[in-house]
């Protein structure tokens, strides 16, 4: 600006450059530059994929939560964390497709075709997380897992096979595969890993992963109740093992020795089931979660137990005049809680808060749907005792 | 004895909304208002002068001025009662401001006259929501989160489409959701918590965090968007931080190029009173509308009670089935 004065009148500079003067425009008044000189930043591209990830939260000092830093930590003026009471992400090498919490214990699954595809965390008491070496001793497996470790199952075509689903019990778990069916490890003290009962079997240390072959026809999806298992076939077929007392697999005469159909009135079309210690909850089409049994249902404090299916309030579920479809996708039950995935990726939780269980940040007991912050919309989640897993995606 | 301006003024109190356009600060919106109803009160005709009769000396011949002072009565007007002298009726009214909006924004502001300064008071602490429409701008980041500030940084936007800013607003109303339940002061163990979530009537009272309790996206193409809001205890830059924030979300960034108020408690867009309108007639006018609806109003919320009372055994109380009223009214 000062050459232009210089031009124009140059009767007036006589002193040069010295004597330029210019008016600041003000902030407000400086008009908009849209001048191409201002870098462009591209912090995603079009294809951008949504990233899986997985939080996990409860109580820690088993290894099940898979953070070794929360029961022993890395500096040494770090306390060990005992409940983690959010959920909290945890790192892992592959994307996982499929997690299954038991008592202690969790097992995670990716569907990848690699040689590494189960890894198990927490208890290893009954060997529920396969054989694994510790470092000092070739011969000795350790007790207790704090890190995500890979499971070695004994795969025909171990670069061919992908784990479909995992399931968990008290101290045994079930892997299914698609091409190889159902591998089972852990506490076989009532025959829930589908193998012959050995007197005064020592299960702590031990390789055993049975593959369990006596079924009709492919298996399609597994389950595991505390000490039994059942797996039901592409036939449409369920076979149980393991303990029966109480009825639960089907065959002793005690309370219902065969499965009879429930005519549950006013619960519409059900499309999901789950089970927990003394409760039960149901998913229908339009999704709408029915609750019965005994324990803290989901509806107040005064409702602690109910014969008949009673519904869970669809507001509770975040249905409001802004989001008239706050629908629920997905049902799942632990012990003493639940939890339940809306179609817009939301977590709820309500039931028993056993040692942090719930992730709702206190340890209070929630008696009716509560939303878990989790970062990320939540694909699936498995419940146990005292620990969570849920697998997210985030938003983009 | 009620002059015309007076009777005007009792006529005026009560509550009205006005627009209120951007780049005007709200201040002066109630200065001119105010100044209006003065012109209009004082434009009133005036009461007659009274008069008075006052004994007044006549005019005397030179010839008779020292026999003594002859009085008459005349009536004349009691020039101390005059307008001029006076001056005018009306020097200050009190003009009363709801719910404030900032320079920037624009839309229904609540103003009330005189003894509807009263009924601003409840309406401060009912719980009443508020909607707004954001108008936006994908690409800028300023920094005072508008297209009137400094630029800070620029984004590309091409990577977002509709699917995901919905998922980004559907995350921030759980999240608000959330918000709205944590700052209600109600023991979370009680059946009556249950009973409130249950029915959506659980809230905070009283001041607490902005809280959006809607939030959607009316209108995409990109890069721009409109977003209406319902919230509660917010202010306008929190809403345009919101903007920003949606942007960073969507890994990208966004400004705000408009904020309107669409709906304050029970005022709509259609009630308020644009530039033209700020005269004493049509505030008037306003106030009739608003006492009428309101005389409707408690008319029609008598006959749901007593119905209530007789059908239903659900113990909601009096302000919550006020609450229902107004969201159904809105």
């Amino acid at each position: 600006m000062a050459f232009s004065y210089v031009r124009l009148c140059p009767r007036h500079m006589r002193a040069g450059l010295q004597v330029c003067w210019y008016a600041t425009l003000s902030k407000a008044s400086r008009p908009q530059e849209k001048s191409g000189s201002d870098p462009v930043f591209q912090y995603v591209g079009q294809h951008k994929k949504p990233t899986h990830k997985v939080f996990v939260w409860g109580f820690s000092f088993t290894g099940a939560l898979g953070i070794p830093t929360f029961v022993v930590p890395d500096s040494g003026r770090k306390k060990p964390r005992k409940y983690q009471l959010t959920p909290y992400r945890l790192e892992t090498a592959e994307q996982i497709s499929s997690a299954a919490c038991g008592y202690g214990f969790t097992l995670i699954a990716s569907p990848s075709k690699d040689v590494t595809k189960l890894w198990g965390m927490g208890l290893n008491k009954d060997s529920q997380l396969g054989f694994q070496r510790t470092q000092h001793d070739r011969h000795k497996s350790y007790d207790y897992v704090l890190e995500p470790s890979p499971v070695a199952l004994p795969l025909v075509e171990p670069l061919q096979t992908r784990v479909v689903q995992v399931a968990c019990g008290r101290a045994h778990s079930l892997v299914l595969t698609d091409r190889e069916g159902v591998f089972s490890m852990g506490n076989n003290a009532y025959g829930q890993c589908g193998r012959r009962i050995v007197e005064d079997e020592v299960y702590s240390g031990s390789h055993i992963i049975h593959k369990i072959e006596s079924f009709s026809s492919r298996v399609i999806q597994v389950a595991c109740g505390q000490d039994h298992s059942l797996f039901l076939t592409e036939t449409g077929k369920v076979f149980a093992c393991g303990w029966g007392a109480d009825g639960q697999t089907g065959q002793c005469a005690s309370h219902m020795n065969s499965p009879r159909h429930l005519p549950l009135k006013g619960c519409g079309k059900v499309v999901q089931a789950a089970c927990g210690g003394t409760q039960v909850a149901i998913l229908n089409d339009k999704g709408e979660v029915f609750v019965w049994g005994y324990g803290i249902l989901g509806k107040g404090p005064k409702l602690s137990e109910s014969s008949t299916p009673e519904m869970i309030p669809p507001t509770l579920f975040g249905r409001s005049e802004f989001n008239p479809s706050g629908v629920v996708s997905r049902i799942r039950c632990g012990l003493s809680h639940f939890a339940a995935v809306t179609d817009r990726g939301e977590l709820f939780v309500w039931g028993k808060n056993v040692r942090g269980c719930l992730g709702i940040g206190k340890k209070d007991d929630q008696y009716f749907p509560w939303r878990v912050t989790v970062p990320g919309q939540v694909v699936d989640v498995a419940c146990g005792v005292d620990h969570m897993v849920a697998l997210a995606k985030s938003l983009l | 004895m009620a002059t015309p301006a007076i009777r005007m003024f009792r006529k005026l109190e009560g509550l009205f909304c006005v627009y209120k356009p951007s780049g005007v600060h709200w201040k002066l919106v109630r200065d001119s208002i105010e100044t209006n109803l003065l012109k209009g009160l004082n434009a009133a005709p005036s009461q007659p002068l009274p008069r008075e009769v006052r004994l007044l000396a006549q005019p005397r011949h030179e010839s008779e001025a020292s026999k003594g002072l002859t009085v008459s009565a005349v009536s004349v007007p009691v020039l101390s009662k005059h307008p001029l002298v006076t001056g005018p009726e009306f020097q200050h009214i009190r003009v009363g401001v709801g719910h404030r909006l900032d320079t920037f924004s624009s839309g229904v502001l609540v103003l009330a006259v005189g003894n509807g300064n009263k009924a601003l008071n409840d309406f401060y602490t009912t719980r009443v929501t508020r909607d707004y429409t954001l108008e936006a701008e994908f690409g800028t980041a300023t920094d005072n989160f508008t297209n009137t500030g400094r630029v800070v940084e620029r984004s590309t936007y091409d990577h977002i489409t509709q699917d995901k800013l919905e998922r980004v607003l559907s995350m921030l109303e759980g999240v608000n959701q959330k918000t709205l339940l944590t700052y209600s002061n109600i023991d979370m163990r009680s059946q009556e918590a249950y009973e409130l979530a249950a029915q959506g009537l659980l809230g905070p009272e009283g001041k607490s965090t902005p809280i959006l309790t809607g939030l959607r996206c009316i209108r995409f193409q990109p890069p721009n968007f409109t977003l209406e809001v319902q919230c509660l205890n917010e202010t306008q830059k929190y809403l345009r931080k919101i903007v920003h924030e949606i942007g960073l979300e969507l890994r990208s960034t966004a400004v705000c190029n408009g904020v309107r108020r669409t709906r304050d408690g029970l005022f709509t867009l259609q009630d308020a009173l644009i530039h033209h309108h700020w005269t004493a007639a049509d505030v008037m006018q306003a106030i009739q509308l608003y006492h009428s609806t309101k005389k409707n109003k408690k008319r029609s919320k008598a006959t749901n009670k007593t119905s209530a009372l007789q059908t239903s055994e659900d113990n909601i109380t009096e302000t919550q089935q006020s609450e229902i009223n107004e969201g159904v009214a809105r």
